[in-house]
């Protein structure tokens, strides 16, 4: 088995000595060895790559020279001698006459190269009978498009739709149009020359200078929605999502990896939230998407009167527990750390919540559970999204409301209404802290204040410092250098709260948010940055007193809306 | 009151509104400091460095006048077919630097993230793209670059056609260092020719070809002059100077100006004073704008730089002058930023012999994934032939990428190594 990486692989050459190739599509646990070997800054699957190389599994592996961070898995793996075979092929960027000859002189000396590397003997004609025409399964689908997407990625979206899924990145839209002169010619010129010519006439891919055929992919009838994954430092796809957003027929979702295992929850949670948004909700107990105030309304009159709905939200940093009676009045609230266990806290939380209003657990006809932790929490009957969750909760409390701002302890959101309070589109931060409630916690403490000394703090600021490091990591330098030139801790603050209210307003654009806004989580009880990010967007924020408990209390609707 | 602040402010204010007058404000501001550069250049420079300075400052000035005789291009794509035919270049490091040195990047770089570029890419050609989306620089004639070196520009260009509809030609360079490769691009610089004198209207001709790059030879024998003097020597220096040889050295290799500035530089280095201080050889593009850094290596007698691999590599490839389509394509595929990382370790182990280097600093600006990933065996790569080096992260334009505690110590902390080298 030869371990490869795209479709521009000649995957039938190798079909000619008898190998078969796989795709790596696997998204590890950890990348810390390939790290290491290069750097944290190439992208996931370049660093899986070579993760995947050093776990010693490999024997053999077909590279192709498609980007930079190709041609430096190929110098890393071939330095730590990682592989027994190790072969690059050069793949032109543009697919002119002097390119197919070129290619087509690449395919024989990799022919040349794994003949003298193995001993065995390239057979022609069995190497033209591998080449097969896959008929794409009918009927409706969702397309996974962008960068490469792992397994994982691609089974959070078929449970999220309960689909078809098509994964169109770099390996699956792989179909050679081969003429059939050259799959019966015995003329090794003539085969290799119409072999190159069939690879390069593929969709492309967005490092090659032509991608208009990649306009195709957009146009099928049977196309549901798309999920748009890129991959932190791939920069070929980012640009080509607002082009693809902007010309779709379909909603397009879009989604950000580092092709790592761990990023899996934070995909499951956008793509579950697009899942619901579009009215599919596979896998999602049975919820219907809207999240309208007349929706729960008439569901509350007709079937749940007299009885009582809890939403648990289990965040990173806290977890908080909304009790609605059959009237959406709030009748408990409660927020605690959330501690070492989701399940655990939540518990206990909406035992205490319940204790507060003086009902018991039989009081409650359903309860529904939302954040990070939903899926590992026993007491929900049901869990639906954070972004779902926010709109319904914040729709709630202020009817005009068309954009929610939520910056939370591990994330932050900005989900966009459309006039009848669906969400129309949502974005969040990438992994990385900057720009949340996380990247002021860390801050506070270089600072040697509390959290609430940190929301007053900058109010009174009289120089305009710019911190310019978004990374937490960075910026804890840059703060603590500051504090060593002794500028004044109300100019640091309000550097830091204008950093956020940047990292913040770039979300909104991307999201196509409109006012009014509302902002909602843990750092909207943070006036600095509130007062930054309303500078930023030229319009008062819409901050309201259950601003964090706003997921719980979307929860809560959610459940009273919906009773089985 | 801190005047390039603050008409980097304004330039970014007036962009946001009114692209055509943020244009013509760039370009009253690089008029005055060309004035400047003429009038009252940093007298700390040699002449040679001076005379770059004002050289770089008005290719700018020359785009901005008249973008229709101006082409975009890629830093590795030849300049002789443009120089032959009677076009300004301009490159995506060379817009972003200006873009820089006017404290305006912020604006751009998120410009570039509003039309949808990652930040991850490299923030020389986010700049550059931020420019293009805003409509701050204009457009120009067309547009030509390479596949090599830097993913940026396999992004950059296509983005433009398809965008801005400018035409474009890219030269393939195939990875593999061999005369079959130097001979395909040799017919895709035939097309390169065709193409450029299809934009002008008129064929290039093979005359003036043939002079261009004569002179691009007669700048390399002189920058071998320049290097091959240098041990034992200063001539003072700072990082923006040497990012102005990258691009005399590339953007305007085979003009007269590129001659006239290698035969000042070797001139002066002949004459240049005796320096005991610590030499390095510098890889990869410089945090020209970045404090710790400039405080360590710009006119300091205690350490400076030497020589650079981008500045350095195209003169020190052998070509024959008489055969101007080989002798580009050769400088293209044997550059040392083809091929397998081994290239650039031993276009480095040559600098380090030309100049007497003490060591070498490879520089992993944030956004390029081609040195980032080869920093680590480039460094390993060095210290098994003896050469310390240093692997310094950073960025040459987003300030954001960057950490100026953790400079300032790698830094100081790689100059002790190579003093304690010395005494040891």
């Amino acid at each position: 088995m030869i371990c490869t990486v795209c479709k521009y692989t000649p995957i039938e050459l190798f079909a000619g000595f008898g190998e078969e190739c796989s795709f790596l599509e696997e998204m590890p646990a950890s990348l810390d060895r390939a790290e290491a070997a290069s750097h944290a800054n190439l992208c996931g699957f370049g660093k899986a790559l070579i993760e995947e190389a050093l776990s010693g599994q490999v024997e053999q592996m077909v590279l192709v020279n498609c980007c930079d961070v190709m041609r430096r898995c190929h110098d890393v793996v071939a330095a730590e001698a990682a592989c027994d075979r190790l072969f690059l092929m050069d793949l032109p960027h543009t697919c002119g006459p002097c390119q197919v000859t070129s290619l087509a002189r690449s395919l024989k000396q990799l022919r040349d190269e794994y003949r003298e590397a193995t001993g065995i003997e390239f057979d022609l004609k069995t190497c033209q009978a591998a080449f097969e025409t896959r008929e794409a399964d009918p009927g409706t689908y969702v397309a996974i498009l962008g960068a490469r997407a792992g397994k994982q990625l691609e089974d959070a979206v078929r449970n999220a739709f309960g689909l078809a899924v098509r994964n169109l990145t770099c390996t699956g839209t792989r179909s050679l149009s081969m003429p059939g002169q050259a799959l019966l010619t015995d003329d090794e010129d003539e085969f290799f020359e119409a072999y190159a010519q069939a690879l390069l006439a593929q969709v492309p891919c967005m490092r090659m200078d032509d991608s208009v055929g990649r306009r195709a992919l957009l146009e099928d009838p049977n196309l549901a929605g798309i999920v748009y994954h890129t991959m932190k430092f791939c920069d070929f796809y980012s640009v080509e999502y607002a082009e693809v957003a902007s010309r779709a027929h379909v909603p397009v979702c879009k989604i950000e990896s580092d092709f790592t295992a761990q990023s899996t929850e934070q995909l499951r949670t956008r793509v579950e939230a697009f899942a619901e948004a579009l009215g599919f909700s596979d896998g999602l107990s049975g919820f219907a998407p809207s999240t309208s105030k007349e929706t729960f309304g008439m569901t509350r009159e007709t079937e749940a009167q007299g009885r009582y709905f809890a939403g648990i939200d289990s965040g990173s940093t806290s977890t908080d527990v909304v009790i609605v009676d059959g009237d959406g009045t709030i009748i408990s609230t409660l927020i605690v750390p959330t501690g070492a266990g989701a399940s655990k806290s939540s518990e206990a939380c909406l035992a205490s919540a319940l204790e507060q209003a003086g009902l018991t657990r039989e009081d409650l006809a359903r309860v529904v559970t939302t954040g990070y932790g939903r899926a590992y929490i026993g007491e929900g009957d049901a869990s639906v999204t954070e972004i779902t969750c926010h709109a319904a909760g914040a729709r709630h409390l202020d009817a005009t409301v068309r954009t929610i701002i939520d910056i939370g302890g591990q994330d932050s959101k900005v989900i966009s209404l459309d006039a009848d309070g669906h969400v129309a589109k949502f974005v969040m931060n990438d992994k990385c802290a900057a720009g949340t409630g996380r990247f002021l916690e860390m801050m506070a403490r270089a600072l040697q204040i509390s959290l609430d000394e940190m929301s007053e703090t900058g109010l009174a600021w009289r120089e305009d410092i710019a911190i310019s490091s978004t990374c937490s990591v960075f910026a804890e330098s840059e703060v603590v250098s500051l504090v060593a030139q002794n500028k004044d801790v109300d100019d640091i603050v309000h550097g830091l709260c204008e950093s956020v209210a940047a990292k913040t307003s770039t979300l909104v654009k991307r999201a196509g948010g409109t006012g009014p806004y509302m902002m909602t989580g843990g750092v909207a009880a943070n006036a600095g940055v509130v007062a930054a990010i309303e500078r930023r967007l030229g319009q008062k924020l819409i901050v309201s007193d259950k601003a964090q408990l706003c997921g719980a209390l979307g929860a809560a609707l959610l459940a009273r809306g919906n009773p089985s | 009151m801190d005047v390039v602040r603050t008409f980097g402010t304004i330039v970014s204010n007036t962009a946001r509104t009114d692209a055509d007058r943020a244009r013509k404000l760039l370009l009253f501001g690089w008029k005055a400091q060309m004035l400047k550069l003429c009038a009252a250049p940093d007298k700390r420079l040699p002449k040679s460095r001076q005379y770059a300075a004002q050289v770089a400052m008005r290719k700018v000035l020359d785009v901005y006048a008249d973008p229709s005789h101006a082409a975009a291009m890629s830093v590795f794509a030849p300049y002789e077919p443009l120089g032959a035919a009677g076009i300004t270049p301009f490159s995506v490091e060379q817009i972003s630097c200006w873009m820089a040195g006017s404290q305006a990047e912020r604006f751009f770089l998120d410009a570039a993230s509003d039309a949808g570029f990652t930040e991850t890419m490299c923030s020389y050609h986010r700049t550059f793209l931020g420019a293009c989306a805003s409509g701050v620089l204009p457009r120009p004639a067309f547009a030509v670059y390479t596949s090599l070196a830097c993913d940026g520009n396999l992004i950059t260009f296509p983005w433009l056609g398809r965008t801005q509809d400018i035409p474009r030609f890219c030269i393939d360079v195939p990875y593999e260092r061999s005369e079959q490769s130097v001979a395909d691009v040799v017919a895709q610089l035939h097309g390169l020719v065709d193409f450029v004198g299809e934009q002008v209207g008129r064929p290039v001709s093979d005359e003036a070809l043939r002079t261009t790059c004569e002179r691009s030879w007669k700048s390399a024998l002189a920058w071998r002059r320049f290097l091959a003097a240098s041990p034992g020597r200063r001539l003072p220096a700072d990082m923006t100077s040497e990012m102005y040889a990258f691009l005399m050295n590339h953007v305007v290799l085979g003009s007269p100006e590129s001659e006239r500035f290698c035969t000042m530089l070797a001139d002066e280095m002949e004459g240049a004073r005796r320096s005991e201080g610590l030499r390095i050889v510098w890889l990869h593009t410089m945090p020209f704008s970045q404090a710790p850094a400039i405080e360590r290596l710009n006119f300091n007698d205690r350490v400076f730089i030497t020589a650079c691999d981008l500045a350095s590599d195209p003169m020190l490839i052998d070509v024959d002058p008489a055969d101007p389509y080989d002798a580009m394509a050769r400088r293209l595929v044997y550059s040392c930023m083809n091929g397998p990382v081994q290239a650039r370790i031993d276009r480095a182990l040559d600098m380090v012999r030309r100049t007497q280097a003490d060591g070498v600093i490879v520089f992993g600006h944030w956004g390029c994934k081609a040195t980032l990933g080869a920093s680590s065996l480039i460094a390993a790569g060095l210290e098994d032939a003896g050469v310390p080096c240093l692997a310094l992260d950073g960025d040459g334009i987003d300030a954001v990428n960057r950490s100026d505690g953790q400079t300032a110590t790698r830094l100081d902390a790689f100059i002790e190594q190579l003093e304690a080298g010395r005494r040891a």
